[in-house]
């Protein structure tokens, strides 16, 4: 009988699950994956945006500053000026508002400048020399990217000063010359050599091919475009761009009590704007409606509140000589929609004509850039220099970029075009590394239904807040407040960092079978179990900023 | 920014659940948070399955299969056991699917409770009987879709938190696994009472049996707390409520879009469930201070 007995093991259980491989089940692998986030494929520079605004959020604003000016300069600039692109293409847009990005990016420029920031010296020295004619925004992005890669750059310049339109264009009230001065001082003090208040020609090109390995073509657009209508001996026409940089000079030109300003760009609000602040009265009459109008709405509402008078969708058709004032003939219109692209036709609306006085008319319907010197030298087409991808133009050795090459008439577009000429111009002189980092063409942008809302409660945007109108009309001082400390930080906080992982650990927390795991040394942060992971796609789903991607797996 | 979800490894992977699945997600939660000074106690189920296969075990504590009717039964014994042994640290946990609590299971359950046991009991609520093929079961849903319900069923889910509450139990929690912060909290909090029955329902989607995709088990658990059809609360000895996730203006007709097992309702249907669930919300409310 005791030979009988059947021993029972007081322990069963031998081992864990963990030796079976359940990754054997699935079909498909989520991955860690940094993707583009709208805002980053919308900016004229290709700023790296989620990062440095996760930067800010972190409070480590140095670093958001360093990665700014990785890809932009002067971003105190181009947080006052820039059009703004990232803000209309923000995913927060559908949610709550668009994250303010250019007053955050004007938070971290002031701050650098504040802080006196500069930046790091070029690893190594070139001995290759490069000369960039024009210091604008283009000519100074790009002379800044050169020097960052060890190599020689001259900027030429026709001003006293460095800047172009920020100096000479774009009022002290939008954007005050302290700030532009700083931040031109920091990129020259990178070992830029400087030869200001020299206008060089088409002649002066063999010359500069002597001394220089590559040359670069970026004064911009300064001939101002003018109506048959107006006679151009007139002291009472006047140019907007000559009035602007007249301001800027201290040394305003003389203009009437009634201001009409014909044009609906931001030259034309900026116009507006400042005679208003002489102690005139403005008038606007933009062909465009206000909708359409070129200038951003912001800018519009702006001159508006301080009184100007817009007449937009309209025209002036003729001109009548008042002995002393003029009497501007016009008409409303709207613009023909079955044109090609690019060109504007005006349909008159018939019993609509109404007729404005003026003691000065400031055109200010844009400029071309003058390079009737250069048109044997280099290839021109439709009054711009003609370049490829590459900013090369027709002449070997010479590249051209910003408003002399681009019709997009816009300062962060001309920094951006600014820098990937100076990467196109430092392969062009054997720097074969000089290649921006960018996403494969398989990586897909983020989209709204990437985010996982529910782990952004709703938030609206703050935007800078602006100083009361009769102080602003009283004189040139800047109208925009900056954001506060906890305004700025608010905002960050705002933003979905689409596409960046900000090691939140939500992928690692939800899957159901512990298959992520943190990785310190995965630039990514971690690391997918391949043995366990099922595919279901928990991490993916749960990921509130679309920063993970899948991978189909065929057996 | 994100969950700061402390664990400890008990919950182990290469467990048999089925990708995704929530009642995977939950038990990672409640073990991990448990640690190792537990017992679990486990009825037959979808849990008695990802647990195995012996000789393997998912989970690195010891584990008792015990039968569907008798886990109450079985903790409170274990636990018994432990006290006369002179151990009165160990945690006793039965961890049991609806199927073991709101129907085969509830006697044992409702004694226990009676006699105010020192155990914690964990509810793995996925509304059927989804391990041999979702059958209803007393916490199916008003109007869903099971194979012995074709048409829908045809009475509402059994409210077996409020019965709970009424045993005047020292703890009471509902919880789900798109909330993994106040799932563990819940489950500290229950560890930290002692000395009776501490009761929690977890909602624990099942992917299959309720027709939602693989990765939205998570989500699908905050549409029925958002909805307002599964508000996460807690209750101290039968009357102290407090509310910690209620309705936030998403409609019942936004958490059945999502589910196959509603898909033959009419917009009709969705109004009836949607009065069903507003009143209970209102029933519910007035017991908040």
């Amino acid at each position: 009988m005791s030979g009988t007995v059947k021993r029972v093991p007081s322990i069963w259980t031998t081992g864990s699950t963990d030796i079976l491989n359940t990754g054997t089940w699935r079909s498909a692998i989520a991955v860690h994956e940094k993707r583009p986030a709208p805002c980053y494929g919308a900016c004229p520079v290709d700023g790296e945006i989620p990062i440095w605004v996760q930067q800010v959020r972190n409070e480590e604003f140095n670093a958001a500053w360093l990665t700014l000016v990785e890809n932009n300069p002067i971003p105190a600039a181009i947080g006052r000026t820039c059009h703004r692109p990232c803000e209309g293409a923000c995913n927060r847009t559908e949610y709550d508002g668009a994250v303010s990005i250019n007053a955050l990016e004007q938070y971290v420029g002031d701050m650098a400048i504040r802080e006196g920031w500069a930046f790091p010296a070029p690893a190594q020295e070139s001995q290759k020399m490069v000369a960039v004619i024009g210091g604008g925004p283009a000519g100074l992005s790009c002379a800044y990217q050169l020097r960052r890669k060890g190599i020689q750059v001259t900027i030429f310049d026709a001003n006293p000063e460095l800047g172009g339109v920020l100096r000479y264009g774009v009022p002290e009230y939008r954007l005050p010359k302290k700030m532009v001065a700083a931040e031109i001082e920091r990129i020259t003090d990178l070992g830029v050599k400087v030869v200001a208040g020299r206008k060089l020609t088409g002649e002066d090109l063999g010359e500069l091919e002597k001394n220089f390995s590559a040359i670069f073509v970026a004064f911009g657009a300064h001939d101002a475009k003018r109506l048959p209508l107006f006679t151009k001996s007139d002291s009472r026409v006047l140019d907007g761009i000559d009035f602007l940089r007249s301001i800027r000079l201290d040394a305003p030109l003389k203009i009437g009590r009634k201001i009409v300003v014909i044009g609906g760009g931001s030259v034309a609000m900026d116009v507006a704007g400042s005679a208003l602040r002489l102690g005139q009265q403005a008038q606007i009459l933009a062909l465009e409606g206000r909708a359409v109008m070129p200038a951003p709405e912001d800018e519009i509402e702006d001159v508006i509140e301080e009184g100007a008078l817009l007449h937009d969708g309209a025209m002036v058709k003729a001109v009548e000589d008042l002995s002393g004032s003029l009497l501007l003939h016009c008409i409303n219109v709207e613009l023909d929609q079955n044109v090609s692209p690019g060109v504007i036709r005006p349909i008159e609306i018939a019993g609509t004509e109404f007729t404005l006085e003026a003691d000065t008319v400031v055109l200010a319907i844009g400029q071309d850039p003058e390079l009737a010197d250069w048109e044997d030298r280099i290839q021109v087409s439709k009054g711009m220099a003609v370049v490829d991808a590459d900013y090369k133009t027709s002449r070997a050795g010479v590249f051209a970029a910003g408003d002399v090459a681009n019709i997009e008439r816009f300062v962060s577009t001309a920094v951006g075009d600014g820098k990937r000429a100076a990467y196109s111009i430092a392969r062009y002189l054997g720097h074969q590394d000089a290649v921006e980092e960018g996403f494969a063409d398989s990586v897909k942008e983020v989209s709204f239904k990437d985010i996982n809302t529910f782990y952004f409660p709703t938030q609206k945007p703050v935007e800078r807040g602006k100083v009361d109108v009769d102080i602003r009309k009283a004189g040139f001082a800047e109208i925009r407040l900056g954001l506060t400390d906890e305004q700025a930080l608010d905002q960050a906080r705002r933003c979905f960092s689409c596409g960046s992982c900000i090691e939140c650990d939500n992928c690692a927390i939800f899957c159901p079978d512990m298959a992520i795991l943190k990785d310190a040394d995965s630039p990514l942060y971690y690391k997918v179990l391949d043995q366990y992971c099922k595919g279901c796609g928990c991490c993916l789903e749960e990921c509130p900023r679309g920063a993970m991607g899948v991978k189909e797996e065929t057996k | 920014m994100g969950y700061e979800i402390q664990e400890e490894k008990v919950f182990n992977s290469g467990h048999a659940a089925c990708p995704g699945c929530s009642e995977a997600l939950a038990l990672r939660f409640i073990l991990n948070t448990l640690g190792k000074d537990a017992i679990a106690v486990v009825p037959p189920s979808c849990i008695a399955i990802i647990s195995g296969p012996q000789p393997l075990s998912s989970m690195s504590i010891p584990v008792y299969q015990t039968t569907l009717e008798a886990s109450a039964a079985s903790a409170a014994g274990i636990k018994r056991a432990l006290i006369s042994k002179g151990n009165n640290h160990t945690n006793v946990v039965a961890i049991a699917g609806d199927g073991g609590t709101y129907d085969i299971g509830f006697q044992a359950l409702s004694a226990a409770a009676e006699r105010n046991e020192d155990i914690i009991y964990v509810c793995l609520d996925n509304e059927g009987y989804m391990n041999t093929g979702t059958q209803k079961s007393s916490a199916t849903p008003s109007m869903a879709f099971t194979t012995s319900t074709p048409a829908g069923k045809l009475s509402p889910k059994k409210n077996v938190p409020e019965i709970m509450v009424a045993h005047n139990i020292p703890y009471m929690a509902t919880a789900t696994t798109g909330y993994p912060d106040d799932l563990v909290r819940k489950v500290k909090k229950a560890m930290e009472i002692k000395g009776g029955l501490r009761f929690i329902n977890v909602l624990t989607p099942c992917l299959a049996g309720w027709g939602v995709p693989d990765s939205a088990g998570p989500k699908t658990s905050r549409l029925a707390v958002q909805s307002g059809i599964y508000p996460l609360y807690e209750v101290e000895n039968g009357e102290t409520y407090t509310l910690n996730y209620g309705p936030n203006g998403l409609s019942v007709a936004d958490y059945v879009a999502t589910q196959k097992r509603y898909r033959h309702l009419s917009p009709e249907d969705v109004e009836l469930l949607q009065a069903e669930v507003n009143h209970d919300w209102e029933k519910l409310q007035k017991k908040f201070k």
